[in-house]
């Protein structure tokens, strides 16, 4: 069935059922991928996918479902669902989907042509600049990806949004005697142009490169920079601390700190979903509510908590657009857009410089088991390199860095000025953090 | 969905040429239920259904998959992956399917469908009071449950055609405490193979919520782990993710046959202490990583992974084995229709062996004891390896002495391998969600008390 015929009767049956009130959520994706090895396609992946939620009222409770398929039983499906788990929600509080913002920001809406040809012509080019002396490709992949995603409800409520991207990702093994190190490198943009594969290549070559050589340092203290891809992935694991759902069931020790200093003075943490181009950038959230810009925490200053609606009413404020799904069949929840520390005065080097002696941290593995957001507590297998007389200098793995997040931040000693947003929306800036504990040989 | 449409389907992926199709299709019903401050804040139901369709040209290997399983949909997906062929000298193939039944090694009793959600939402709600009347430290409990009833088709140009049905049913709990400026949590979260009945036969709903809840307020009063190498014993059930980590996902195709695993070229020789088997088995009875055949359609099997420490299969599935010029090994597995199936574990553990388990602590020294891990990563191709430890204690003189957290083990998983010096008596598992390239699968990981003579410690 078509998407407006399928609405339509699907908001009809829900009244008819006695669901007072409706929403239907729709996200829809395509995507295309390439993955090259000795010059030969290995893989290649087409894909269209769509999946729809229903929400709705029916006794001033909530309920979800949701289906890929579009036909007649879908309806039925969807209806009873919502009928079925809205009767087991032991709700304290009104629930209710939202008409409507008065008005929306204008944002980019960008659609991407998928072009085969010159996806699997920029996979074999990236995989010829990694073949060299020693090195064994391990994968070189492009990948375009598109997708729409409306919300509609039974107030009249219609929002459409568009984006999609473009991807690749080179990685590769270096060998020498026993050793192995891994080299791997990625970037994104608006579309395949906005690549620059051999720049991804070249990153990916000079890490293994680099790695081979690598070794732990002694236990003990260490000041540590954290560069800005390993910072984002830090952000991104602890993001949850600024949810006021995670603060409302106790889950950040957050609760009832806004107003409160929580970082280093030179420490502003921004969510900004009307970014031009950004990841996440969109004029509306997942509940429909128009979004905007804010610091979340501004010289250090805890400013607000992330709000949906249903959290923003329990604490008695406005939503900040932050309700988010985590896909078409997901619960409501609230979750940062593009949100990042906004980016200082100084480059890498200079803080490099500034710091003297330590070790600057490129990369953090395990953060779903390492890194625990309830308690903020950290300890995660890190590589890099040790810093001498401000300059890199030997490369460094098999260690484990360990720290506190919520200490972190207060311990931040100076921010970089290299922001850049990763898919998703999280972004990282290289972050001098400040001294912490590294457990190696 | 009927034989001589799939045989449409996959004439349709072969038009062009190519050596292999595949056509997987998908129906699958889920329930989910979460419940937090001891109220039922979300419940849904979903259906995902859609089909992919793989082609083989040669060792390349090209997937389509589409959400939605009507014909045209389907068809046309088909049509997409046969302009993909590349190489179409070897001429369309003629395709005949003949249905095989496979063996049900896992009956269910009580289908998810014909349990009310009421009851569900009820077994969510004791596990929850049971960790919230542990301890008055005890300040939230966050538990949800979740079941899935998954049909799925398999056919493929060389005339197989098999169906089955997998239910899966499971429960999670993560207990927090706090003393209002630090959290700690502890968490349980069984499975099965099964519908309802996991409830009668594996999941004392009281049990679990005191466990994680005891965890929790265990590590809320204990002090950081300090860092540095040591000897550590790691207990048996969720402890087996330190093989998982450290070595199971060296031996899956996925990485051997694209020469970027440790173990490559090493069949047949020592990879492990001697006192180390390792098994890769999918037919224990309602297990989570069990299956009756693989998302390839492949019969299901036990599998040695290591016999004394010898290195005696990998896991592999039908494009790995083209790669590697071995058989499969019933191991094809995916999250669903949109990822193309590969090599996965199923129910994978160290064996039983003969140790004492009170000996192994007596006998080290000073170290660790990690009496509950918590997840962890590897990268395959340098093996290098780390996990949480989510509840443990420090070792002194052989005796342990005091609560630690926040400890994380790392490592190469050859090295590891090599260090275990004791394997106790009785092999105990538990489940987990095992992600890769294919997606996110349900898995066992198991073994018994285990020690391993030096390890680094992270820690503070």
């Amino acid at each position: 069935m078509e998407f407006d015929a399928f609405v339509s009767a699907l908001f009809a049956r829900a009244k008819a059922e006695g669901i007072e009130r409706a929403e239907v959520y729709y996200a829809s994706g395509d995507s295309l991928r390439v993955r090259v090895r000795d010059q030969k396609i290995e893989d290649y992946t087409v894909s269209t996918r769509a999946g729809l939620s229903l929400r709705g009222v029916c006794g001033g409770r909530m309920g979800y479902a949701s289906t890929e398929a579009l036909d007649e039983a879908a309806v039925d499906l969807l209806v009873q669902g919502v009928r079925e788990t809205a009767a087991l929600i032991d709700a304290p509080e009104e629930q209710d989907i939202f008409p409507g913002s008065p008005a929306y920001a204008k944002v980019e809406q960008h659609a991407v042509k998928a072009d085969p040809q010159a996806l699997i012509d920029r996979a074999m080019e990236m995989e010829r600049q990694m073949q060299g002396e020693g090195l064994q490709v391990d994968d070189s992949m492009t990948q375009l990806t598109g997708g729409v995603l409306r919300i509609v409800n039974t107030y009249g409520l219609n929002l459409r949004h568009e984006d999609g991207a473009a991807f690749a990702m080179a990685s590769l093994v270096a060998r020498r005697g026993e050793r192995t190190a891994d080299g791997f490198a990625f970037d994104w943009g608006a579309d395949l142009a906005a690549l620059d594969t051999g720049d991804i290549a070249r990153r990916a070559v000079q890490t293994a490169r680099f790695m081979l050589d690598a070794a732990p340092v002694p236990s003990g203290e260490y000041d540590v920079i954290f560069r800005r891809e390993a910072m984002a992935d830090l952000l991104e694991t602890f993001a949850g601390i600024f949810s006021a759902e995670n603060a409302q069931r106790r889950l950040s020790l957050l609760a009832g700190r806004v107003g409160e200093t929580i970082a280093a003075p030179c420490v502003t943490i921004v969510d900004d979903p009307l970014l031009p181009g950004g990841p996440a950038t969109c004029a509306f959230d997942a509940e429909g509510v128009a979004t905007y810009a804010k610091p979340v925490v501004e010289g250090g200053v805890l400013k607000t908590l992330l709000h949906n609606r249903s959290t923003a009413r329990k604490d008695g404020v406005a939503s900040t657009g932050n309700a988010s799904r985590a896909g078409y069949s997901a619960p409501v929840r609230v979750s940062p857009t593009n949100f990042f520390f906004r980016p200082g005065e100084l480059s890498l080097e200079a803080l490099m410089a500034q710091m003297g002696e330590g070790l600057v941290i490129t990369d953090v593995s395990g953060l779903h088991a390492g890194a625990n957001p309830l308690s903020g507590d950290f300890s995660l297998l890190s590589k890099g390199f040790l810093v001498r007389d401000g300059k890199p200098a030997q490369p460094v793995e098999q260690i484990t860095v360990a720290g506190n997040f919520y200490d972190l931040l207060k311990g931040v000693r100076a921010v970089a000025d290299d922001l850049k947003l990763y898919p998703g929306g999280v972004g990282g800036t290289s972050v001098w953090a400040g001294k912490l504990s590294v457990a190696g040989k | 969905m009927d034989r001589l449409f799939l045989q449409q389907v996959l004439a349709t992926a072969l038009r062009r040429g190519g050596t292999f199709a595949e056509v997987f299709v998908e129906d699958r019903e889920n329930t989910s239920l979460s419940l937090r401050d001891g109220s039922i804040e979300d419940a849904a139901r979903g259906r995902v259904c859609g089909a992919g369709v793989r082609v083989f040209d040669g060792l390349r290997c090209i997937y389509c998959y589409t959400a939605g399983t009507d014909r045209a949909q389907l068809l046309a997906c088909a049509e997409r992956a046969a302009a993909a062929v590349t190489d179409t000298r070897s001429g369309a193939l003629d395709v005949v399917l003949g249905e095989r039944i496979p063996a049900n090694l896992h009956p269910i009793a009580q289908l998810p469908a014909s349990v009310h959600s009421a009851r569900k939402a009820q077994k969510a709600r004791e596990i929850y009071h049971a960790a919230k009347s542990y301890s008055p430290e005890i300040t939230q409990a966050i538990v949800s449950y979740s079941d899935s009833d998954q049909r799925v088709t398999i056919a493929n140009s060389e005339g197989l055609l098999v169906r089955d049905r997998r239910v899966y049913t499971r429960v999670r709990v993560s207990a927090v405490a706090s003393n209002g400026t630090e959290n700690q949590s502890g968490t349980r979260a069984p499975g099965a193979m099964m519908g309802f009945e996991l409830f009668d036969q594996r999941v004392d709903p009281e049990q679990i919520g005191r466990e994680a809840a005891k965890t929790a307020v265990t590590m809320l009063h204990a002090p950081a782990c300090p860092a540095g190498i040591m000897p550590v014993v790691i207990d048996g059930g969720f402890g087996g993710v330190i093989f998982h980590e450290a070595c199971g996902h060296s031996l899956e195709a996925t990485s051997v046959s694209r020469d970027m695993s440790e173990f490559c070229g090493k069949l047949g020789r020592q990879i492990a202490a001697p006192c180390v088997t390792a098994i890769d088995d999918g037919t224990l009875p309602g297990e989570w990583g069990s299956t009756n055949i693989d998302d390839e359609g492949m019969p299901t099997n036990r599998l040695v992974l290591i016999e004394n420490g010898i290195l005696k299969n990998y896991m592999i599935d039908r494009l790995g084995g083209l790669r590697m010029g071995m058989a499969p090994t019933g191991s094809g597995r995916r999250q669903s229709y949109a990822f193309a199936p590969t090599s996965r574990m199923r129910n994978t553990y160290i064996a039983a062996g003969t140790d004492d388990e009170a000996e192994m602590i007596a006998t080290m020294g000073d170290g660790l004891y990690a009496r509950r891990m918590g997840g962890g990563s590897v990268n395959p191709a340098t093996g290098e390896f780390n996990f949480a430890v989510e509840e443990g204690y420090l070792v002194r003189g052989g005796r342990i002495d005091s609560p630690v957290r926040g400890a994380s083990l790392i490592g190469r998983g050859g090295e590891v391998l090599m260090k275990i010096d004791r394997v106790g008596r009785e092999m105990t598992m538990e489940q987990g969600m095992c992600g890769s390239i294919s997606g996110s699968v349900p898995v066992n990981v198991g073994q018994p008390m285990i020690r391993v003579s030096s390890i680094t410690v992270g820690g503070k």
